[in-house]
Parts: structure tokens; sequence; C-alpha cells
């Protein structure tokens, strides 16, 4: 472990924290550099840098990351150089709240649905969005499902039914203590439904 | 004759893929004008599933994540978690988990067969080489309790050493499989009828591919020799010897099965040299009582070369018990809409399912 050179990832993250000033960059190990944006308008401008003067051509994805305590999205843009064989993880934060960034599926256009997908699942707007119509989530009003304050258990009550007849099967551990007479274990108690 | 466009609704259940996904195509006589995906008929919810799961419980869903090769994503899982705790894996489970990779992609690219021909109506191959992946789930079965799904691959190791006389037994599975590649190649490639419904259809642009996010066997069809195993190395893959297909051609159906013909006899390779290398030894760092693991804060993006291409998991955990955030990204994401979408207009109708195959499409991938 303690041969590895990291001379070029080193050299990649002093280029980005160099070029931008409101950007931390980092190495987090062989192959994985990671870069912190401060600030949302610059990511346009840090992505095609990226992609045209580093050679990060390749966009494999693009994630997000619900901080809910913090009042915060985090939205992490993952690129590849193909010839540099470096994974360049780029992150930013937005308020939850009116979520919106910039849109990208101009540079990339395989970003288009990454986008799509997050503003169903989060709610995060990329204003310019081409063809932004539903992607997934057809019809859906309400809390965007991927958010961690939405309330499934809630969601399913309100608009399925459960099907007759199972109304002893609801919960397998409690059906299982009853018709036994055994008694729950007391660490199995926190996980049951009720 | 009239010059309207027709719309058909192909899918949800059709022959080109494993999985429900819907193309909607506009089609003037029988070539595709427009096409596009509709997913949403597959969607189990599993990274939302996993926000609510400890890690051992999550670790058990992941693999259902993708039916014909789950253990890319039991290993990119195990992986990660393994990478945010900086725990150790026995060198020897390095080596079984090599071996099951490659068993699956095997499996894989034997379903695969099955599914290009079939969408091309030449069904003899499809039955031999699905009854031949049945030997390789034989040693699954063997090995791990199940034939499709695995759960062997987990963090810390794997779940149990390989069984008395079990190596012997791949490596005669393997000189089977060998002898019958020969016979393919003769149903399958020295077919003509094969021949020319592959050549020429559904090319990609080499010089944008890397660019649109193209990975695996439709990326190496192109003639760019990108893989995982080797441009960013994982459990052991750096101290085997095998080689990634150099195709020249014209990045078509035809190239991209050429790659899987190549890379099956590659993977017989590094299962032989698997075996031969493996060191004795534990196989299993023990993880604590899964009911009260606990994974230190922080977040790991690891990759694994699936037969379909490039398959990442970004995992997040905030120092808790559940993940925070398991984000999975398969292959088929970009393959199956953004690629694909744009690979069938002025394509043939009869062609469509014929592409999907080639590119690997799989719904579950891209709805998680």
């Amino acid at each position: 472990m303690d041969n590895i050179n990291l001379e070029k990832e080193q050299q990649l993250a002093d280029i980005l924290s160099s070029d931008f000033t409101r950007l931390d960059a980092k190495v987090v190990r062989e192959r994985r550099v990671e870069a912190v944006l401060k600030s949302n308008d610059i990511i346009p401008s840090v992505l095609l840098f990226a992609k045209d003067k580093l050679g990060y051509i390749h966009f494999s994805h693009m994630s997000c990351v619900d901080w809910l305590e913090e009042g915060e999205f985090e939205v992490i843009y993952i690129l590849w150089n193909p010839e540099e064989k470096i994974n360049l993880l780029i992150k930013v934060r937005t308020d939850r709240d009116n979520a919106t960034l910039p849109n990208i599926d101009y540079i990339w256009r395989q970003a288009n649905t990454y986008e799509r997908e997050l503003r169903e699942m989060y709610g995060i707007e990329f204003p310019g969005l081409i063809a932004a119509k539903e992607f997934i989530l057809e019809d859906w009003q309400g809390m965007p499902p991927m958010r961690r304050d939405f309330k499934t258990k809630e969601y399913v009550d309100d608009h399925f039914f459960h099907r007759p007849g199972r109304e002893d099967a609801q919960d397998v551990r409690e059906t299982i203590a009853n018709r036994s007479g055994e008694e729950i274990p007391e660490f199995a108690k926190k996980f049951s439904r009720k | 004759m009239r010059e309207e466009t027709t719309t058909i609704y192909l899918g949800p259940q059709h022959p080109g893929i494993t999985g429900n996904m819907m193309i909607k195509l506009q089609v003037k006589g029988d070539t595709v004008m427009k096409a596009e995906t509709h997913i949403g008929y597959l969607h189990r919810g599993f990274e939302k599933l996993m926000e609510r799961r400890n890690w051992l419980q999550s670790f058990t869903i992941v693999c259902r994540i993708c039916v014909p090769e789950p253990d890319p994503n039991e290993e990119n899982y195990s992986r990660a978690v393994e990478e945010i705790e900086g725990r150790e894996v026995p060198e020897r489970a390095k080596y079984i988990r090599v071996m099951v990779l490659e068993l699956a992609r095997i499996a894989s690219y034997l379903l695969w067969y099955g599914g290009q021909n079939g969408s091309a109506g030449l069904y003899t191959m499809g039955q031999w080489s699905v009854g031949d992946r049945n030997y390789i789930l034989d040693l699954f079965e063997e090995l791990t309790g199940g034939r499709v799904y695995h759960m062997y691959i987990w963090p810390g190791g794997v779940r149990r050493d390989l069984p008395e006389g079990f190596a012997d037994k791949v490596l005669k599975t393997m000189d089977y499989l060998e002898k019958r590649l020969d016979e393919y190649d003769k149903l399958m490639f020295e077919n003509s009828i094969f021949q020319k419904r592959a050549q020429g259809v559904g090319i990609i642009d080499p010089a944008k591919a890397i660019e649109w996010g193209v990975v695996g066997p439709p990326l190496r069809g192109c003639g760019i020799q990108s893989d995982v195993r080797k441009d960013d190395p994982y459990e052991v893959y750096d101290k085997l010897d095998f080689e990634v297909p150099k195709i020249e051609g014209q990045s078509d159906v035809w190239a991209r099965a050429l790659v899987r013909r190549f890379e099956i006899r590659e993977s017989i390779k590094i299962i032989r040299q698997v075996i031969e290398k493996m060191p004795t030894g534990e196989v299993y760092n023990k993880v604590p009582n899964p009911m009260k693991w606990i994974v230190p804060k922080g977040d790991a993006y690891v990759k694994t070369e699936s037969a379909r291409g490039e398959f990442g998991y970004y995992m997040v955990s905030d120092g808790s018990d559940k993940p925070r955030r398991v984000h999975v990204k398969g292959p088929a994401y970009v393959h199956g809409i953004s690629l694909l979408e744009n690979l069938l207009v002025g394509e043939n109708i009869a062609d469509v399912s014929f592409i999907m195959n080639s590119l690997g499409t799989c719904p579950p991938e891209m709805e998680r």
C-alpha cells in the first residue's frame, strides 16, 4: 500500500484547486479524486473544464444524497478519464427548499435522464432541461418519493388497500408469537410494526 | 404510398430483453423514425429500501437488481462497505470472488447467446447455450445453495470456503464448455443468416462512444480496449493474465458478438489461473453482530466490469446501522435509454429487439 504513487491524482487536485477559487479538491485514494464546490453556479464551468481541458470525457453518472437534518441535498457528478484512468467525483450542495441546480445535459446528453430522474425522485429543478417531460413517475403529485421525509407507510395506507384475509399476517413475528404463545425476544421488539 | 408514420408500442414484454420495458416507435413503412424508451414497469425501489434496512439486510436485496448476473452487485456492495470501513479481505476470498464473477460472466454470456439468436429466429443456439449455462448454475448451487441469486460474496470476504473437490468440478466444466464453444462458432458465427442480420446493424459512432457513456462489450465493439478489470483493477485482476479484445470493424451487432465470443474464452482462462494460484487460508474477515453493525461515516465509489459493462456503486454512510444512500449505476441505464433511442433511428423494425439484445439492455438496473 505504501508504494502507491499518487502523483497524477495530486496533480489533478492541484490544477482544480488553483483554477477555481470556490472549489476544494483532494485525493481520496489511487484513481479517485474528489472536488467539493462551494458554489452552484460554477458547476457547468467546472464540468466543461474537466471535459475539454483535462480529458474527463466520460460522464459515468450523477447521484443525490438527502441530508435532511442539514436541510441540504448533495449532488455528485462522477466523471472518468480514459487516458489517465482516474475517477473524478464532483460534489455540490443545494438547499432542500426550492432546490435548483444548473442544467448540464448540453455537455453530456446522457445526463438528461439522470437530471429528469433527480427532478422526479428528489424535486431538484434543472432549468433548461431538454425534453423535460415525465420520466418514471407518471402523474405523480405530492412529495418526491426519494426524499427522506417521504412517509412510505402512510402513502401505502392512503393509496392502496390491504388484501382481505391477511389481517393476521401483518407482522410475522407477532403472528408466530400469538399462535405459539412464545414471547418476542427483547432485541427483536424494535423491528415489530406496532 | 402514404407518407404517414405509425406508432407502435413494443413491450413491456418482448424478446429483446430480460425484464419489462416499453419502446414507443414511430415507423414509416418498416423503418424506425423515432424511438422513445418508457421504463417504470419493474420499479422495486431497491435504493429506497436500502435506506430503511441495516447493512446486512441491504446486502440480501442487491443481488436482485440483476437476474442474469447478480454477482457484480454483491461484489460492488461488499467492496464499497469494505472501502468505507477499511476492512481487509483475506487473499483467498479475493481469488474465490474472481472465480465467482467470471463464472457469472460466462453464465450471462451463455444467456445472451440465447437472446441474441432468439431475436433473429435462430432458436437452436439458445437451447444449446441455456442448457450449458445450467452446468454453471449447478456449480453455483453446490457452492452457494442458490442457482440464480447467490448472496455469497459478502462484506468481509465470501460466505464459506469451496466444498471438497469443487475446483476439479469447475475445471471439468470449463473443459467441457471450451469444446462447446467451437460448436457454437459453427452454429452462430459461421451461420450466414446470423452474419447477414448482424453485420452493418446498430452501428455506434466510435468517436463519440466514450462521451455518450457507452461501456462494456458495446464500447469494446467500437475498437476501444476499455475494461474496468484492466483500467481500475479490483480484487486480484492485476495479478492475472488475460486480454481485452481489439475488434476491427464496424462497431455493429456483429462486432459486439465477437467481443463476447472472445471474452468467454478469456474468462475460462482466468478461472483456470485463479484455481491454480489460489492460496490457502481464511475466506472471511468477520463483521460485527449484524444487528449492531455500525459503518463509520464516509463515502465510496466502486465499480466492476460486469458482462454488460461497468457496474458502479456510490455508497454513503452517515455513521449509523443503515446506509444513508446507495446509488446503483448499471450499464443499461445509458445503453437502454439515450443510446438505444438514438441507435434505433433509421433501422428496420425487425432489428429493434436484435439491437437491444446486443447492447445488453436490462430494465431492473435502470429503475433500481
